[in-house]
Parts: C-alpha cells; structure tokens; sequence
C-alpha cells in the first residue's frame, strides 16, 4: 500500500504541475469568462448611455398612435417575454415618437437609435409600417429591435376609447397564464416559473457536468501518463520496484485526484457567479451521494480502459487514436441527451443506464434530473461492477505483456491472447 | 552464500524457446557475467529474474527466495531499454526510485543527492532529465539503479554510449559496489570490460548454456597449446613447434599435440637461448565468443 500510495503522489504532483494541467484548470474558466464577457462588454460599451440602448424611433404619419400608452405595453410585452423564452427581462427599450425622416435616420448611423418605423399615412386602409435598420449583416434585418412592442402598441392605441377600459387590459395583455403540471401517477399541481425550474436544476445539472468531465479529465491523464511512461521506457524500471497491478493502482488514485481538483476549481469558479446571481443551487445529500457513486465506479472503468489502452501504442498520439473507442461510446448518451432529458424512464435511457460504457454518463445525467428507480440503480451498478472487474484484468494483462513492446503495436489477435492468458 | 539461483529455467514465446533449462549461480559479492550473442536469451533471462516476465518452468531465487516485494527492494536494476522522465527534474526522478526501493524520503534525498555527487551530476539536480546531454542521462539511469543502495545489481548493457572516461568511471562504480559486499550481474558485449571486472561468466546462445564457470579456467580450456616467448632462437630448429606467429615483440609459438609448454620451456634452456619472457598463451574472451557463436554451441 505504501508504494501505491508513493506512486499515486508522484503521479499526481507531476501531473498538477504540468503546464497543460495549469492552462487548462485556470485558462479554461478565464476563456469562458471572457467569451462570456464579450457580447455584455460590447453592448454597453457602444458609444451611447443605456437610455440610447433601447431607443426606436417611431414616425406616426397616419396619427393613430397613443404614445401615452407607450410605457404599459412596454412592460407588458417584456413580462410576456420573460415568462416564455427570455431569462433575462429586457430593459431600457423606449419608443420615441419622431416628426422627421432625416433626423432620424441621421440618429440611427450616428446610433443613437437601434431602429425607426414609419407608419405609413394610408396605414388605417393598407397597415403599410416601414422600418429603417443599420445595415449589419442579416441578423439585424430579421428581428428590428422594437417589432413586438410597436405592434402591441397600434393594437392598444386602436382600440384605446373604442372598447371598454377592463377589455382594453385583455388587448393589451390577453393571456394571464397559470400552468399546471400533472405528474407520471396524475398528480396535479402548480408548476413553478421557467425560472425557478431551472435554478432548480442548477445544482444536480451542474453536478453531472462537472462529474462528467472529472471521469474525462483523469482517465486522460491516465491514457496519457501510461502512454508517456511506455514512451519513456520506465515501465522496465518500475516494475523492478512495484508490481503492474501496484502500478496501476497508483496512477488511477494520483490521477484520479488531479482531475478532481481539477472540477472542484471550475465548481468553486461557477459558484461565485451563482451566489452573485442570487441562485439558490439546491442538491439532495442523497442525489450527491448517488452521484459520487457513479462518479467512483464510471472513473474506476474508464481510467482501467485508458491505462490498458494507453500502454498499448509506441507513442502518446497512438494511444489517444486507440482510445477514442472508449471516449466516442461513453459520449453515446450525451447525444442523445435531449431524449434522455425529457424522458429519463425511456426505454432509451434505461437500456443506456444498464450497459457499463454508457451507464456513468447516463446514470449522472438522470439522478440530476429525477429520481431513479432502484432497480435501475441495482441493474447499473452491478453491470459496472462486472465491467470494472474485467477491465482492471485486462489492463493488468495487457500491462504486463504490452509494456515491454517496444516500437511496434500489437495486432488485435496478439491482444486477444494476451486477455486469453492466466 | 548464493546471490541469485536459476534452476533449469525456461521460457517460450509461441514457438520460439528464448531460454531453454538454464541453471546458474551467482555467489554474493562477485561480479558476474552473462554474455551471449544479440537475441541469445540474455534480457528475457534477466527479465525472469526481475520478475517482469514469468518463467514456463524451472525456479528462479533471489537470496534463497522467491522474488517477493521485499527481496525486489533489495535489487538495482538497469534494463537495456533505457528511460526516465524527461519531463521531470533529475533529482526529483532519483528520489522517486529512491522510495519505490523503500527508502523514506530522507534516505531517498540523501542517497540521491550523494550518488550525484559522487558522478558529477550535483550542478544538474534541478535540471529535467530531457535537457541532460546523452551522457548525463546515462549516469542518471546508473544512480536510478544505484540510489535504493542495493543488494544486487543487474547492469544489462551498462556501458551503451559511455565514452571512455565515463566507461572507467562506471567500471570503478561497479568495482567499489563487489568490494562492499554487493553482487554484481553484469550484461555486456564489452568482452575486454568482462576480462578486466568479472570472476565468473554465463554464456548463452539460442537460449541454452555454451559457457558457464571461472573465466580463467574458460579461457584455459580454450586456449591452443601457445606460448608467448621473447628469445633470441631460431624457432625453426626446434622439433616441438607446429608454426609460429610474432605478436606485439614477441612471438605465439604454437606447440604440437601433446607438446606441454615445460617441455618447449626445457629446450630453449638446452640451446643455450636468453629467455627474457615466457608465459602460458591464453585466447582473447572475443576470440572465444566469436568462435562460440560460429560453432553453434560449447
């Protein structure tokens, strides 16, 4: 226990002081950060204050617009569209009503204003609005900033005095929903705003990806650490101290470790943006616990395959090709992830769950999303037992057999009868 | 006491026998050769020994053991294949060696630090390995072996890319190390470097034993009936000479069957000649390997 425990620190130091293992634990975060950054530092750098954010202008020739009503329908529209797609509520967007085509159109280059519409003076008989827009590629021309609020506006000013005041209220907001949702066994019950559905997702949804790519980031290192041993030639020399399965032992717990620090840097990197969000990521003990689980046992079965693999090819670039095998089927359910998502009981889901490639991944992105059946669990924990058994004996094989080919890549059959052996 | 014990040792792969029913000894505190043509079986036997590969048959001991986890701690090992981690730095790789052989790290600090001294490798302990000259790294590997302050060395191939400065260094190493007691198993195709350091060698080719014993008994018994004489004689006159061949100021008088050089002593005496050297002709261990190898056998 002593030299595995040697090994698995001199693994994993050597790997955290790694300049690659640093660029991508602090670079990572920051290149996110700042990709992130980008479109806010645009958007309010731009050279207006945040009133001339949002300004539209509006040029009323055929005089049916109110634009005392401007500032309801504005707010109305936004609360629709924070309820429905957006998370973030639109602020700061005004319409201004303008006499002149010219001045405008001279504030729109000198950007002043995002947009002006022009509704036309036989509007009332031909609902003719023309829009003038920055030409800045296609985006700009399909969505003109301001469309939905002018709309809402000369259906508002349209009616305003013609109808009664309460279904002037409906014109302008029709729709007060209330959503209900009914559960696999007919429970009904409120359903929470998108909003808080989603915050409460944060936490477990989080927890999958981070655990998700901790499995990646170590088995890696592991293909890469025994593949630049086997490159390096130490294998001969270690195993005149230690035994293969010591060795093995070693890299998995100081490799292991390395990735693990690895995501518990990104976990503290997003928590401060959620704190400062004021999002409450809220995590079952018994979800963290399940997840660790299959956190333990898909790290346990990738590393085995990635150290049987990475021993395997004269050189580290070789031993990441053989590899991709392994990366490319644990990977499978994350394409699938949108079915998986929306039904986590599918037939498609379970069959994933039950088969050790694909169960960690799987497993991790359903105990995220809803509680799993325990026979699932039973069924997916116990076929990746079975698969870690016999992967870490087939790395040991392979180890022992492979380690010392030097310059040459065994063929499949010679691998096959390595396995075969006792 | 016996340092290393393989008996009737054997080793396939598919069907080519690598070693076949090998038996040797090697005594604690000698230094031993094991010598053989490319492909003899010598890094497969060595390997056996190292319990990197396992053995068909036979029975392979380490001190009067099998080779457990303790005994393996008690070996230095240098493969053929060389390796260290070029990424590393040097002291911290000799440290790691270090403490897989048991050291703590202490021991392993000050046992690294001291063999780097001891081959001029002090200025270079926070250097990584890769940026050694191919030299340096040599003498890296060789204080790799040497750190854990082993029992028993198995050198395969120590003097690969030595210049000669560092080849009489390491030969001093080996040297001090079976002066201390250590037993030394030493793989090499440096027959002159076998004559100078061992006491006892193993030849094997195609797997199985050609030469096995005292190196001077070996040479003995190849030898061809020579003398090597410095004497002002003509050669030509004497009945018990088969041909004569002049050999760096002297002259390799071959003598006829049965001939023994007392005999060819005793006639240069009676004719009266000045004898100022006369010794026993020996054949060159090259000349012996070489002529192992062509005959396919002992």
């Amino acid at each position: 226990m002593r030299k595995i425990l040697v090994i698995a620190r001199h693994e994993f130091i050597a790997t955290v002081t790694r300049k690659g293992y640093i660029f991508a634990v602090v670079g990572m975060p920051l290149f996110f950060l700042v990709i992130a950054a980008i479109p806010m530092i645009v958007e309010t750098s731009g050279d207006g204050s945040s009133k001339e954010r949002g300004a539209v202008a509006v040029i009323d020739r055929a005089g049916v617009v109110d634009f005392g009503l401007a500032a309801e329908v504005i707010e109305q529209v936004g609360a629709t569209s924070d309820a429905s797609s957006s998370l973030e509520p639109k602020k700061g967007l005004q319409l201004i009503p303008y006499e002149d085509l010219d001045r405008a159109l001279a504030d729109l280059q000198r950007r002043r204003i995002q947009a002006c519409y022009v509704i036309e003076s036989d509007y009332m008989t031909t609902g003719k609005v023309s829009v003038y827009v920055r030409d800045e590629g296609l985006f700009s021309r399909l969505n003109p900033k301001g469309e939905r609020e002018l709309y809402a506006l000369l259906r508002a000013s349209l009616v305003k005095g013609r109808v009664p005041e309460p279904m002037l209220q409906r014109v302008l907001r029709p729709v007060n929903l209330t959503s209900m949702k009914v559960s696999e066994r007919g429970h009904v019950q409120p359903s929470e705003s998108e909003w808080s559905e989603v915050t409460k997702l944060i936490g477990p949804f989080g927890m999958f990806i981070l655990l998700t790519m901790a499995i990646f980031f170590s088995s890696g290192y592991l293909l890469q650490g025994m593949a630049e041993d086997k490159q390096n030639r130490v294998i001969e020399i270690l195993f005149s101290s230690v035994t293969p399965e010591q060795l093995l032992a070693g890299k998995i717990i100081g490799l292991g470790a390395a990735g693990l620090l690895q995501v518990t840097f990104y976990a503290l990197v997003l928590l401060i943006p959620s704190m400062v969000l004021v999002v409450t990521v809220q995590v079952g003990i018994g979800q963290i616990l399940l997840s660790l689980v299959y956190f333990g046992l898909g790290y346990l079965l990738f590393a085995s395959l990635m150290a049987g693999t990475g021993i395997l090819g004269s050189t580290v670039q070789e031993s990441n090709q053989l590899a991709a095998v392994w990366t490319i089927s644990s990977m499978v359910p994350l394409f699938v992830l949108g079915p998986i998502s929306e039904s986590p009981h599918s037939a498609l889901a379970r069959g994933f769950s039950y088969f050790p490639l694909t169960a960690p991944v799987t497993m991790l992105l359903r105990i995220s999303l809803t509680t799993v059946p325990v026979i699932d669990i039973l069924v997916s924990v116990g076929s990746l037992i079975v698969g870690i058994f016999l992967a870490v004996r087939g790395a040991a094989k392979v180890f022992r057999a492979a380690s010392l080919m030097y310059g040459k890549r065994p063929g499949l059959s010679e691998i096959l009868r390595w396995l075969r052996e006792a | 006491m016996t340092a290393i014990s393989l008996r009737g040792v054997r080793k396939s792969f598919d069907s080519l026998v690598a070693v076949d029913d090998v038996s040797l000894d090697v005594e604690r505190g000698e230094i031993f050769g094991l010598l053989g043509p490319n492909g003899a079986g010598k890094t497969t036997m060595i390997r056996m020994i190292m319990d990197i590969i396992r053995p068909d048959a036979g029975r392979i001991e380490i001190f009067g053991q099998h080779l457990t986890e303790r005994v393996k701690e008690h070996i230095g090992y240098l493969p053929e294949e060389r390796g260290l981690y070029t990424r590393q730095k040097v002291l911290s790789v000799l440290e790691y060696f270090a403490r897989l052989k048991g050291a703590t790290r202490a021991q392993a600090r000050q046992s690294a630090l001291t063999w780097m001294e001891r081959l001029g490798l002090t200025e270079m302990k926070d250097k990584k390995v890769g940026e050694l000259s191919k030299g340096n790294q040599q003498k890296v590997q060789l204080v790799a072996t040497l750190v854990g302050d082993p029992e028993i060395l198995i050198l395969d191939e120590p003097f690969t890319g030595l210049d000669p400065v560092n080849t009489r260094m390491v030969s001093t190493v080996i040297r001090e190390q079976a002066a201390a007691g250590k037993t030394v198993l030493l793989s090499t195709h440096q027959m002159a470097l076998v004559e100078t350091l061992c006491e006892r060698v193993f030849m094997i080719h195609r797997g199985r034993r050609v030469l096995y014993g005292h190196l001077d008994e070996i040479k003995r018994r190849y030898s061809d009936n020579a003398v090597l004489v410095r004497a002002a004689v003509d050669y030509r006159q004497c009945p018990l000479i088969a041909r004569t061949v002049p050999e760096n100021g002297t002259m390799r008088v071959y003598l006829n069957a049965g001939v023994q050089p007392r005999d060819f002593l005793a006639w240069l005496l009676q004719a009266g000649a000045e004898v100022e050297a006369f010794e026993r002709a020996t054949t060159p261990l090259e000349d012996i390997f070489i002529k192992v190898v062509q005959e396919g056998g002992g």
